[in-house]
């Protein structure tokens, strides 16, 4: 009580963004998203003085959660992107930059923000009911009947890594793993509800990306000495398994809140290793292969099994449980007395495994939806930065599961909605300037704004000086080398679109991306052909783009419309 | 610190809190930001946490804060309306005695002398404030405000109905001041059809909101990362944590609740247990697993396939539940126990009647009970029936921050506090005056001239004004009347001492009696002390709003005689007939938004000033009247043109003085007993501001009042 302290009064600033500080913070982090974005980005290192491992990343999530920011604005903005990514694992880059453009942009228009935020408001939900209708030029159904599309959307995400340092032939090696891992999660046979299995990443680090592996079942790793002790292991049928959930060392029960008291001479221990050697005699003579544990197994129950040709294996921990569980197709056990017979699991296989310099014990389920992917990479950085891209890619195909198309990527989703949206807001505007009294130069600013911004995540993915062009019909994404000549001929500089879908050998007319052009009706209705034949697309994400440009909006409304920053200094 | 001024000072921070709040006010409002000392960061419209996150150290200010949170917890809405309407009334009052202050100080008074004279005519204001909000202002509002009233419930039936489309605007202007524009809309769409979702039928509303109202945690959830339109209402209970262990199951899923663990303990608390050989430990062992088994199975056979319970479980009852196809749900908060019980009307399960193998009443059927994964995270599902009539609804919104998802949630919680309140009756009651013929009019005066006492103002002494009664014409008589104006009146015999000494209660004197007693003349001593100030905390507020009606005695000063002592005369008056009245609010009252009851009744204050007679209530009420414009000032501060401030006022005013009907631009309701509820509690932060004329600063841990009476009882 004594060491309590007066609160300090906060300290309260107005209109916060107009500030220099703020805009140059802003500026600062925009410039850090922006670098790292797409698959020619820049690498960041995160160095601190004070030690720990090193950093290389160009994804946002390892990115910015080792970046510590202080100013309250880029706190939201931060944390915005962060719960994004916690909910999507994709298209963070994509949700922050285009926040900070938008941000940047209007500031740039001078209108209030009241009337920004709501013309926002509205050329978004043009924006998502584009995109979720039928006629959408930008969205591929995905046929579950060919991998091929699957395929382009697990390369694409990891292409847009460059921080994994993979070569073409390891990227379509891994893309194939992923593919096949997440394959193997579906069950075969589902009645009404689908649930999804899912892939244990097991790490292998110091090997070449070409030894990665996916295997069906789950890898329980332990030393050699340990596998050579269970070794041989005797063939049957099938192998019966008790796994359990309460601790096998022989301490004691929660006894209650009184007191226990011992008379001289009883040793507890002694009941309590009686009961689990008991324990032990019923596993044995219930004829049980293998004996799991979470917790510790007693040094005497374990010598006792191990004798009567159990395999017992203790510590798994608690992550492991639950794929465990699935594999031998029980619940775990939870008592050391008096089990039902019915509580034991089975797996078809048991074999020892060996991985690179690690030993592992693989169980082979009869028919379940774990699998474990062995994921190699050359040194520690690297394996971080594919581990997170590998989740990433697994979750993007859940998604993608659950609402069965994609987006075209490199650029050309953002670039074709621009041009929508301009075309739609100069041709109808009265559907938005109908209610809230807006007039016809309050929307053109603010659709310009909205536009750019968007306009200018897609350029963001050119970071070699290149040029960056649309053309009039698609209203795709298109970049040529920085080494032009002056006069150029676009069709032979410029080979095909960003997401690879045209070439340039159409008749296209293309205009700079930074100069002004007359609003144009972009193809809608993507042709079937198209869709089908080509092979080589850069996809991304319907879910976590359509979530990524909701959020972004939202956010940089959200900040746009800040009158005060109070800020408390206790 | 002296605070002289006090009402100058309170000016000052209720001008520099006005310019923070009157951004922020209604539904062009802006966001504010508030960051907190462990790094969250929390969007805000919402004035009271505004003047909370803002830990305010000035007196006046704190004052205000501890006004406004009090007004919040009574009404859950209008803290900004609040400051800004106190500013205006301060800004009003300063207007007035400016005038006054020159000639004050053009005089060679010392200044403790000046402050003091001060305070007492600042008291003096206080008073008569109080007087007004208490006695005329129902009466304004029942006689003249009231025909402007709508209602939300539909008028056409019989019975009450609440009127959607109604309810509908009512919430948008709620949410237009609470949270960010653009999901205003989609925030009073949710809130509407979770409010109809949830109720059974149409007389089960009140219950339905003080359910809604008091577990409202329990029935809603925030997820950060997705936007806001994503948020969705759930049919069911959901809890906000896994299955220990799940067994899908069909038909009839019956659930019990279980407060304390399942499995047997060694010993209890308070008891002992004695381990005489490791047989015994054994076989207490296996009786406590076998009673496991045993109970489950019982719960088994008693077809019940869900176990909730409010503490955590051995491993050993999760795995023989589990045998048992029973699922189970652990570490249930007491609130969500309490709101199945309240829902379904299931008690807890007594345990030890659990083992016997007669019927388990305490059972309740349930629609459903499955896993809810929401972003990766798992929840408990339930389709609890209900048995009164509240639906149970969940409701889950989403929104890219933390922040942001909290102050939709917090605007959710106010809206239906809103709601609750709305659907009460307040209760108003006044005078009614028949002929006050007689009413001497006195202005404020002040007695200039008085030479007064020395008082010796100690650092925590502070003068007093005590009122000293004195009847001499008729000093038999034994008085009891209720003490209004000031703060503790003494009932003293003096000089002539005949009549008994009478202490100060709120009995109420029947008019007869009062009547008969005409008026003459009483001489009322007003006496300074030096006063210790450990008493003087019990509220005035609290008091008139209690006795506001037995109010029968309404004290004027005139000037002083010149008497050796301070002596001034006052004259007694009753107000000879007098009828009580005793009125309503009715529930569900409401008028449009955009200022409409603020310049309502600025114009029946104007139009009440006129007919006054006393020049003091005159100028009470016309300050009040103007202090009302100044909210409606602010929301139209950025229309132009045809809808500009001015434009409006005109615009009403004349067609309140043609008698024709009001047209407002705007289409949302407000409630009228929250607006009429926040001018009281305005006008009680007011008097309190002006009576008080010094702060004491005391620099030591604020301590912990014991109530001496509970102690006792202890």
């Amino acid at each position: 009580m004594s060491r309590l302290e007066a609160k300090k009064p906060s300290l309260c600033k107005s209109e916060p963004l107009t500030s220099e500080r703020v805009r140059a913070t802003l500026c600062v982090l925009k410039g850090i998203l922006t670098s790292s974005y797409g698959p020619s980005g820049r690498l960041k290192q995160v160095h601190s003085s004070f030690g720990g491992c090193v950093c290389t990343t160009s994804q946002s999530s390892a990115l910015l959660s080792n970046l510590p920011v202080t100013h309250p604005i880029l706190k939201i903005l931060t944390t915005s992107m962060q719960n994004h990514v916690s909910c999507f694992r994709d298209c963070g880059l994509f949700m922050a930059i285009l926040c900070c453009n938008l941000i940047e942009n209007v500031q740039r228009t001078g209108l209030t923000p009241t009337t920004v935020t709501k013309l926002n408001q509205h050329l978004l939900s043009l924006c998502t009911s584009y995109l979720k209708s039928e006629s959408c030029g930008c969205r591929i159904l995905v046929d579950f009947s060919s991998p091929q599309t699957l395929l382009c959307l697990v390369r694409s995400i990891i292409t847009s890594k460059p921080a994994c340092m993979l070569t073409r032939e390891e990227r379509d090696h891994l893309s194939a793993l992923i593919l096949r891992a997440f394959l193997l999660t579906i069950p075969e046979n589902t009645k009404d509800r689908l649930i999804l299995g899912n892939s244990i990443i097991v790490p292998l680090k110091g090997q070449r990306v070409l030894d990665s592996c996916v295997l069906p079942g789950i890898l329980i790793e332990m030393s050699e000495i340990q596998l050579m002790k269970i070794l041989p292991i005797k063939k049957s049928e099938a192998f019966k398994v008790a796994l359990f959930c309460a601790s096998l060392s022989g301490d004691l029960s929660d006894t209650g809140e009184g007191t226990v008291v011992v008379t001289y001479g009883v040793s507890l221990e002694n009941a309590v290793l009686e009961q689990l050697l008991s324990l032990g005699r019923q596993l044995v003579s219930d004829h049980v292969d293998l004996v799991v544990c979470q917790k510790v197994i007693h040094p005497s129950l374990k010598q006792f099994l191990s004798m009567h040709r159990v395999i017992a294996i203790d510590r798994v921990g608690v992550a492991l449980m639950e794929p465990l569980s699935k594999v031998t197709g029980t619940q775990p056990i939870g008592s050391i007395s008096s089990i039902s017979p019915s509580s034991y699991g089975s797996v078809k296989d048991l074999c020892p495994a060996k991985f690179g310099f690690k030993h592992f014990l693989h169980l082979i389920p009869y028919e379940a939806t774990i699998c474990s992917l062995l994921l190699c990479n050359r040194n520690d950085t690297a394996w971080d930065e594919l581990k997170l891209t590998c989740q990433t890619a697994l979750h993007v195909l859940q998604l993608t599961i659950k609402e069965p198309c994609v987006l075209l990527g490199g650029g050309c989703t953002e670039t074709h909605l621009a041009a929508y949206i301009r075309h739609k807001t100069c041709n109808e505007p009265e559907s938005i300037l109908k209610d809230d009294g807006f007039t016809q130069t309050e929307l053109q600013l603010s659709t310009e704004a909205f536009c750019s911004a968007l306009e200018s995540v897609a350029g963001s993915l050119e970071h070699d000086g290149g040029e960056i062009l649309t053309d009039m019909k698609y209203g795709h994404f298109w970049s040529a080398h920085a080494e032009a000549p002056s006069i150029v001929n676009w069709p032979d500089l410029l080979s095909r679109c960003g997401c690879g879908l045209y070439n340039s050998q159409e008749e296209l007319h293309w205009s700079f991306l930074k100069s002004t052009r007359h609003p144009f009706v972009p193809q809608t209705y993507l042709p079937h052909e198209a869709t089908g034949s080509a092979d080589n697309l850069t996809l991304d994400c319907f879910t976590a783009k359509l979530s990524g440009l909701q959020v972004a909006v939202e956010t940089a409304n959200l900040i746009l419309d800040l009158s005060y920053v109070i800020e408390d200094k206790n | 610190m002296a605070a002289a001024g006090s009402a100058e000072a309170a000016l000052q921070v209720a001008e520099a809190l006005e310019t923070i709040v009157s951004r922020c006010l209604g539904p062009e409002g802006r966001q504010v930001l508030c960051t907190k000392p462990t790094g969250e960061v929390l969007l805000s419209r919402d004035g009271g946490r505004l003047l909370g996150a803002l830990h305010l150290e000035h007196p006046a200010a704190r004052l205000v804060v501890a006004y406004v949170s009090s007004h919040l917890r009574k009404t859950g809405d209008g803290a900004k309306t609040f400051v800004v309407f106190l500013c205006h009334l301060l800004r009003g009052l300063h207007a007035m005695t400016d005038g006054e202050q020159d000639s004050l100080a053009s005089k060679h008074m010392q200044t403790h002398r000046r402050r003091w004279k001060n305070c007492c005519r600042w008291k003096l204001i206080s008073q008569s404030l109080l007087t007004f909000q208490t006695h005329r202002l129902d009466y304004i509002v029942d006689r003249y405000l009231s025909r402007h009233f709508g209602s939300i419930f539909s008028s056409s039936t019989k019975e009450r109905t609440l009127c959607r489309s109604s309810l509908e605007s009512l919430l948008a202007a709620y949410f237009g001041g609470r949270v960010g524009r653009n999901n205003c809309d989609f925030m009073s769409r949710l809130t509407c059809d979770y409010f109809f979702k949830c109720m059974a039928c149409e007389r089960g509303s009140e219950e339905v909101l003080d359910l809604v109202d008091d577990y409202f945690v329990e029935l809603s959830a925030g997820v950060t990362g997705l936007p806001v339109s994503d948020s969705r209402i759930t049919p069911g209970l959901v809890l906000p944590r896994d299955f220990s262990v799940y067994r899908p199951a069909d038909g009839d899923i019956r659930i019990v609740i279980v407060t304390e663990t399942v499995q047997p303990l060694f010993s209890t608390s308070g008891s002992e247990f004695i381990l005489h050989s490791e047989a015994q430990f054994q076989t207490s062992q296996f009786w406590i697993i076998e009673r496991t088994k045993a109970i489950m199975k019982h719960l088994q056979s008693q077809n019940i396939k869900l176990l909730l319970s409010s503490v955590k479980q051995p491993d050993s009852v999760i795995y023989y539940a589990g045998l048992a196809g029973i699922s189970v749900v652990e570490c249930l908060s007491p609130e969500e126990v309490s709101l199945i019980q309240r829902i379904t009307g299931l008690s807890p399960l007594a345990l030890p009647h659990a083992s016997s193998q007669d019927e388990i009443c305490n059972t309740v059927l349930v629609k459903f009970c499955k896993p809810l994964t929401f972003r990766s995270k798992r929840y408990v599902h339930l389709g609890v029936i209900s048995t009164s009539s509240f639906i149970p609804h969940y409701v889950v919104l989403c929104g890219p921050v933390q922040g942001l998802v909290e102050q939709h949630r917090d605007a959710l919680h106010g809206a239906f506090k809103m709601l609750r309140q709305l659907l009460k009756d307040l209760d108003l009651n006044y005078l009614i005056q028949t002929s006050d013929q007689n009413h001497t009019s006195s202005p404020l005066v002040y007695n200039e001239s008085d030479p007064l006492p020395e008082v010796d103002n100690g650092s925590i002494q502070r003068p007093r004004q005590d009122t000293v009664l004195r009847n001499k014409s008729k000093p038999a008589k034994t008085q009891t009347y209720s003490d209004l104006v000031v703060p503790s009146v003494e009932l003293e015999t003096c000089i002539p001492c005949s009549a008994p000494k009478v202490t100060p209660t709120g009995t109420y004197q029947t008019d007869e009696t009062l009547r008969c007693f005409s008026p003459t003349k009483t001489r009322i001593n007003g006496d300074n002390e030096p006063f210790i100030e450990s008493n003087s905390a019990n509220s005035t507020a609290e008091n008139t709003r209690r006795e506001i009606s037995y109010e029968n005695l309404q004290i004027t000063k005139i000037p002083g005689k010149g008497n050796l002592l301070p002596v001034r005369e006052k004259s007694l008056e009753i107000y000879a007939p007098q009828g009580h009245c005793f009125s309503t609010i009715p529930a569900g009252c409401v008028l449009p938004v955009g200022g409409n009851f603020e310049i309502l009744l600025h114009y029946y204050l104007l139009h009440y000033a006129k007919k006054c007679q006393q020049s003091e209530e005159t100028t009470v009420s016309m300050i009040i009247a103007n202090a009302l414009l100044g909210v409606p000032k602010i929301l139209y501060k950025s229309k132009k043109g045809n809808c500009s401030f001015p434009q409006i006022y005109v615009r009403t005013l004349h067609a309140l003085q043609t008698h024709q009907p009001m047209v407002s631009s705007q289409t949302g309701l407000e409630s009228v007993a929250g607006k009429y509820q926040l001018l009281t509690s305005v006008l009680q932060c007011l008097t309190k501001i002006l009576t008080i004329d010094l702060v004491i600063n005391i620099k030591r841990q604020p301590q912990e009042i014991y109530d001496q009476d509970s102690e006792e009882e202890v």
